[in-house]
């Protein structure tokens, strides 16, 4: 093997890494702020995606392959994502906000069941063919060859990341997210209206889900309703192997997890049926060590 | 007895007769995937079936009426396993056509032989589904038949195919880990290590995995240069590895070939352009090949006009798989026990030829072909 297979294989790492950092993030904001995990967060990936591909069915001239039309894509399916996620939380979660810890977490395992089940029969039960962005092909890059798409996939995933960044760090809504994952109580006494924080992470989460799921849709071509579970799956576990509630840990989760999948698969002999294996077996080792995640910081029991 | 007596008696009579069962029935129990991935290959295979039958009421073949009753095994073997036991509590049913997949097939048919009823598979092609039969703790007759050839026939084609006429020495092998796909694999791999060619790499894959770019990546990367994939498996990932080949530059002349779990309509909406050039073999000739099959293919056109109801690439063979059971009926097998019987002595001559079993269950009639998927019009051409 030569430099160009190596690079081509850091680009594939790249790429799986940033589509499960950008998932994960949409576990980890939710979880910041009410502690709790948002099984449906798969379902509203699967129906970013489905927004994407009936945008791209109904008005075919809007979403071509220009820059423009890709960005108008991207924007109306993260906007149905993060609205899907907000009247999740507003009718099946607000309501048992206070009843207690358990009873949100099984109202989202039933939010997901339904969400999945009502594409399945009213849209699909069989895999939809995703349509191309245009892009196809290899470019030069250090005298290595490379997919140009997972280049637009990735740089993508990025700029998402960078535009969270800013939300988050820079603007007052941002801040107040922050105070409400700090001390939730707290932040209410301070004149911060819980709720609407709420809805916004929610929206914020939701819309890198569906971001990803568009992300997804172009990787591999065509979308089916379950496709959710499984990169949902693994997200979950990048947001708790780099400290769930942590945003910079998603990130770091999804890229490590990300590359040990490339790792097990492109590199150890016969690999590829043991990448699940090796990516969990690290998993576990890194919580046996470090319970709360890499980048977890370790908090007293809230009462 | 009374006057009284009597017409209370043929008052009875005449109610047993209108509210009984009107006619005798029997069935055919079709077990095949009706949901999920595969379920758009068994809903034709259900299809097919239900015109054989209809085709043999209207024609008032049988003094009794046949019904062909669907049952959805999912292609997961669990399901196979259930739905073999309720088909065996029905006693009406006389012969299953099913499975689709040999992961089904296997265990079904241990139950199967539990009743014993006959099973004729119109598409698992993983030798063990009739060679379990012939080991010392089968339990029961031999009753597992087969109108589609194995996956050593078809395996050892492919290979011959890769060796002779593309010309290829080495090849990297790749499998879903299923009975089906592993069972190609391996065969593939047998005859080609014996024409003299090598395998660089072996790898398993899981179904319902969507990323194989990095194992992509280090078959292409392989210092011993792979000049193509064997892939043994069903077609969505047979389509995701197409699709992920040709973006990482994988193109003419490096090829891929695939059994006949994957040459179906399905690859294209999967792989969308990068389908085209793949290499499919399939059991048998293709349907629209065959001037036997002119007529079926007539028939299965004016009954079946919905959308998604086109012809299946099993579907003929599910057809035959009746027509045999009606031949067998013909001849006496009014029970299970005598359609086992029957069964055995077949010598059937309809859309796929001459059909005789072998002393397993496995036809006589063997012949693969090879095709080429053509992305643009969706279809794949039969290469002679």
């Amino acid at each position: 093997m030569h430099f160009e297979q190596h690079f081509q294989q850091i680009v594939n790492g790249l790429t799986l890494g940033a589509i499960y950092s950008l998932i994960a993030l949409g576990y980890t904001l939710v979880y910041g702020i009410l502690a709790m995990i948002n099984f449906a967060h798969s379902e509203v990936l699967m129906l970013g995606s489905f927004a994407a591909l009936g945008l791209a069915v109904f008005a075919p001239t809007f979403f071509g392959a220009s820059p423009l039309g890709l960005a108008a894509l991207f924007a109306v399916s993260m906007a149905v994502a993060g609205l899907v996620n907000v009247l999740v939380e507003r009718f099946a979660y607000r309501p048992l906000r206070t009843i207690s810890r358990l009873a949100p977490l099984i109202s989202a395992i039933g939010v997901s069941i339904v969400l999945q089940n009502a594409v399945f029969l009213w849209i699909s039960t069989q895999a939809l063919s995703f349509p191309q962005p245009g892009v196809s092909g290899q470019v030069s890059i250090f005298g290595a060859s490379i997919s140009a798409l997972q280049l637009v996939i990735l740089g993508a995933a990025l700029g998402l990341m960078a535009l969270l960044h800013f939300f988050v760090e820079h603007t007052k809504m941002g801040k107040a997210m922050r105070a409400c994952a700090d001390d939730f109580a707290t932040a209410g006494l301070m004149g911060i209206d819980a709720n609407k924080v709420i809805a916004i992470t929610f929206f914020v989460g939701g819309a890198l889900g569906g971001a990803a799921g568009v992300l997804y849709g172009m990787n591999y071509g065509s979308i089916k309703y379950n496709l959710g579970f499984l990169p949902g799956t693994k997200a979950f576990t990048a947001a708790v192997l780099g400290g769930i509630g942590n945003i910079r840990g998603a990130v770091l989760g999804g890229f490590i997890l990300g590359f040990l999948e490339v790792l097990a698969s492109g590199y150890i002999p016969d690999g590829a049926q043991w990448r699940d294996v090796i990516a969990f077996t690290v998993l576990i080792v890194v919580l046996l060590v470090r319970p709360s995640g890499l980048l977890g910081e370790k908090t007293a029991e809230k009462v | 007895m009374t006057r009284l007596h009597a017409l209370v008696l043929a008052g009875l009579a005449v109610l047993s007769v209108s509210c009984g069962p009107k006619e005798k029935v029997v069935k055919i129990a079709v077990a095949v995937p009706l949901t999920g991935d595969m379920g758009t290959e068994g809903q034709g295979l259900r299809r097919a079936v239900e015109l054989a039958v209809e085709e043999a009421n209207a024609a008032k073949r049988f003094p009794h009426r046949l019904v062909a009753e669907p049952f959805d095994d999912r292609a997961d073997p669990k399901e196979a396993v259930n739905v073999a036991n309720l088909i065996i509590s029905d006693p009406r049913i006389i012969a299953v056509v099913g499975h689709y997949n040999s992961g089904c097939a296997i265990p079904a048919a241990k139950v199967y032989a539990r009743a014993p009823v006959a099973m004729i598979s119109p598409a698992a092609t993983n030798p063990e589904v009739t060679a379990q039969q012939l080991s010392s703790d089968w339990s029961g007759p031999r009753m597992a038949f087969r109108v589609v050839q194995t996956d050593d026939v078809q395996g050892s084609y492919a290979a011959e195919f890769a060796f002779k006429r593309l010309g290829k020495r080495r090849v990297s092998l790749l499998h879903d880990k299923t009975p089906y796909g592993q069972g190609l694999a391996e065969q593939f791999k047998k005859v080609f290590l014996r024409l003299g060619g090598g395998i660089v790499t072996e790898d398993g894959v899981a179904v319902g995995d969507k990323d194989f770019k990095a194992l992509l990546t280090k078959i292409k990367g392989g210092g011993s240069g792979s000049e193509g994939i064997y892939f043994g498996g069903l077609y969505t990932e047979a389509g995701l590895l197409l699709k992920q080949m040709r973006e990482l530059g994988m193109k003419d002349p490096f090829v891929f070939i695939s059994g006949d779990g994957a040459k179906t309509s399905g690859l294209f909406d999967v792989a969308g352009d990068a389908a085209d050039g793949a290499y499919l073999s399939i059991v048998g000739v293709p349907v629209e090949d065959l001037p036997s099959a002119k007529t079926f293919m007539e028939a299965y056109k004016k009954r079946w006009t919905g959308a998604g109801e086109e012809l299946k690439p099993f579907d003929h063979f599910g057809y035959e798989a009746s027509r045999i059971v009606f031949a067998a009926m013909e001849k006496g097998a009014t029970d299970r026990a005598k359609m086992i019987e029957e069964l055995r002595k077949t010598d059937f001559t309809g859309v796929l030829g001459l059909t005789r079993f072998d002393e397993k269950g496995d036809t006589l009639n063997k012949i693969v072909t090879m095709t080429r998927a053509k992305a643009k019009d969706r279809t794949f051409d039969s290469l002679r």
